[in-house]
């Protein structure tokens, strides 16, 4: 099979995915037609909880504080000074926006579970995986805010330093707009892919266990290539172990566009699709287990 | 006996909670048995690490029962439509403490899919039930207990249920709070709920019960009316004026009088041909008669009688 061809593969399963759930229709629409109402309206008091709580306010006002204060690197060239500030930027927004993740999908369901406010929740007419849903979807619209937040903010420092910084003969501030709000989208959906197995995790295990599991996946799911590199070199049950890591772990890596936005290389539309693809896919089958489990667990 | 009037039915239901650490488990509830009918009021009463929670649990799906089965309005406990007829007040009043009582009855009235109009108009009613109109806004943090109680039952009422099960509702209460607290129950009782209650305050449960249980180590080692269970008087109480000098140790000499206390005069009822005899004693020796009753076992009684059985019948 083609390189190009091979692209494909993950475009051709979700249309078969797509046909299957077309099929398949009259089996799950009714129930999801009743889930839909429940998953929301937990999804909504999720987000109007972590707007509450006021951790994330203080995350995005130290975010612009980081991106505000990178714009005084003026001994720079233009050219290096917009390198700087798209790498820097996007670097605190991925950074800024899993450490998010972590600590808000850590905490969600064991919170819930130790404080006893699901009791209210599951004696109501609410399936478990309708609360496991609404919990993910209001965390993933709490990140999505956060990540447009930072976004613009960098958006908008880039475009006002282009008004300020003068072009010195070939170096010119080239803000990169198109690339860096791409590369911010793709990080998102890393952080969307890595809350997923977070929530997994936490259904089955302690708070603590799930923040230290969420950053050793977060450090694997980063080092994929190395991983694989590993695996090729390794035999018996190493080579066997390191597979099932790579295989298991989300490739966080290929949601990776930072070094193309920030050094103005041509970025492959393809390979953005072929992660996000590949997100959902995993998405799936995460929230799919995450569910499972969270059904049988005793509260 | 299940019956057509059974809205709660309760099989041979047995947990045993096991971990690493105790692979042969701890029997948390033990083949216990028990319905409640239509329009009761049932009190599940016992010692702390009875089985009460954990059998509450269990009827909510919150726990996985190890065997037995349990059924209510004659379906599965796990029958999503079950869920849409009954109500839960959680023990101690777990509830979001960031959001307003207004603010939390409005969601939880959403997961019952109603539209804001309704959700609206059932917030109005639910506030004012409960006497929390004023304080509609005061986040649930900022609440005192008795509040917060009374919110966690607005939001145990936010379907209308016909069975309700509430778990401890006067507890960490003070006095008015109970008192409250039981009157609202006694208020839903009226308007012909069920209702399925566990509780420490053996007083309220005589004050609202129809019929009780009582739990031992998972086990129901009594059940019926408080008058079933308290069984017929078997003494009768006298009350008098103090009695001067020898006049008590008269009283006392009487052979079906069983003793005699600073104001009152008890004989067996079993002899209660004698009471004649008894009170004409009592008026020779100066004492005034103030009251002749026939006093009833309180519940407490009949909770102590039924554990303190049980517990002898252990050793």
């Amino acid at each position: 099979m083609s390189a190009d061809l091979s692209r494909l593969v993950p475009l051709i399963g979700a249309i078969i995915v797509a046909a299957i759930a077309v099929v398949t229709r009259r089996a799950w629409l009714p129930a999801i037609g009743h889930a839909g109402p429940s998953i929301w309206r937990i999804a909504k008091i999720t987000v109007a909880e972590a707007r509450r709580r006021r951790v994330v306010q203080a995350v995005i006002v130290l975010v612009v504080v980081i991106l505000f204060s990178m714009t005084f690197f003026t001994y720079l060239s233009p050219q290096e000074q917009a390198r700087m500030l798209i790498s820097g930027g996007l670097a605190a927004i991925t950074v800024f926006g899993i450490l998010l993740a972590i600590f808000v999908a850590a905490f969600m369901i064991p919170h819930e579970v130790e404080t006893r406010t699901i009791y209210a929740i599951l004696s109501k007419p609410v399936r478990r995986f309708e609360f496991v849903l609404g919990k993910y979807l209001g965390a993933l619209i709490v990140l999505g805010v956060i990540t447009a937040i930072m976004t613009a903010v960098l958006v908008v420092v880039l475009v006002v330093q282009d008004r300020l910084v003068p072009d010195s003969g070939e170096s010119v501030f080239n803000p990169n707009l198109g690339p860096v709000i791409f590369a911010a989208v793709m990080s998102y959906c890393a952080v969307a892919v890595l809350t997923a197995l977070i929530i997994l995790i936490s259904t089955v295990s302690s708070t603590t266990m799930t923040v230290i599991s969420a950053f050793i996946i977060w450090a694997v799911g980063s080092l994929q290539s190395t991983f694989s590199d590993l695996a090729q070199h390794a035999e018996g049950a190493a080579k066997t172990l390191l597979l099932i890591v790579y295989h298991a772990v989300p490739k966080l890596e290929n949601f990776d566009f930072q070094r193309e936005a920030a050094n103005f290389m041509p970025i492959s539309l393809v390979s953005g699709w072929n992660a996000v693809l590949h997100g959902i896919g995993y998405t799936a089958v995460v929230l799919l287990l995450a569910s499972i489990f969270f059904n049988d667990r005793q509260m | 006996m299940e019956n057509a009037e059974t809205v709660l039915q309760i099989n041979g239901l047995t947990k045993i909670y096991r971990s690493l650490f105790t692979p042969v488990g701890v029997k948390a509830v033990d083949n216990l048995t028990l319905g409640v009918r239509r329009g009761e009021t049932y009190s599940i009463v016992g010692p702390n690490g009875s089985g009460k929670t954990t059998t509450l649990k269990i009827l909510l799906g919150l726990l996985f029962p190890t065997s037995g089965a349990s059924s209510i309005f004659g379906r599965g406990i796990n029958d999503l439509s079950v869920r849409e007829r009954i109500g839960f007040l959680p023990e101690d009043a777990y509830l979001y403490d960031c959001f307003s009582g207004e603010e939390l009855l409005d969601f939880y009235a959403g997961l019952f899919g109603y539209g804001r109009r309704k959700r609206r108009q059932l917030v109005d009613e639910l506030l004012a039930l409960v006497g929390m109109q004023a304080n509609r806004r005061v986040p649930f943090r900022e609440c005192s207990k008795g509040m917060r109680q009374r919110l966690a039952l607005a939001q145990a009422l936010v379907n209308d249920p016909e069975l309700l099960i509430l778990d401890e509702p006067t507890s960490g209460l003070d006095p008015a709070g109970r008192q409250q607290m039981t009157r609202l129950v006694l208020e839903l009782k009226a308007r012909g709920k069920t209702i399925l209650l566990c509780s420490h305050f053996l007083a309220e449960v005589e004050e609202v019960c129809d019929r009780v249980g009582i739990l031992y180590a998972g086990r129901l080692v009594s059940e019926g009316t408080l008058g079933e269970l308290a069984g017929e008087p078997t003494e009768i109480a006298i009350t008098t004026s103090r009695l001067a000098g020898g006049a008590a140790e008269r009283v006392a000499a009487k052979p079906a009088v069983v003793n005699v206390e600073e104001g009152t005069v008890r004989m067996r009822r079993a002899e209660e041909g004698q009471l004649w005899d008894v009170l004409q004693t009592i008026h020779e020796a100066g004492g005034v008669i103030f009251e002749v009753r026939r006093p009833r076992p309180t519940l407490q009684d009949v909770f102590v009688r039924a554990i303190g059985e049980e517990r002898v019948s252990e050793r």
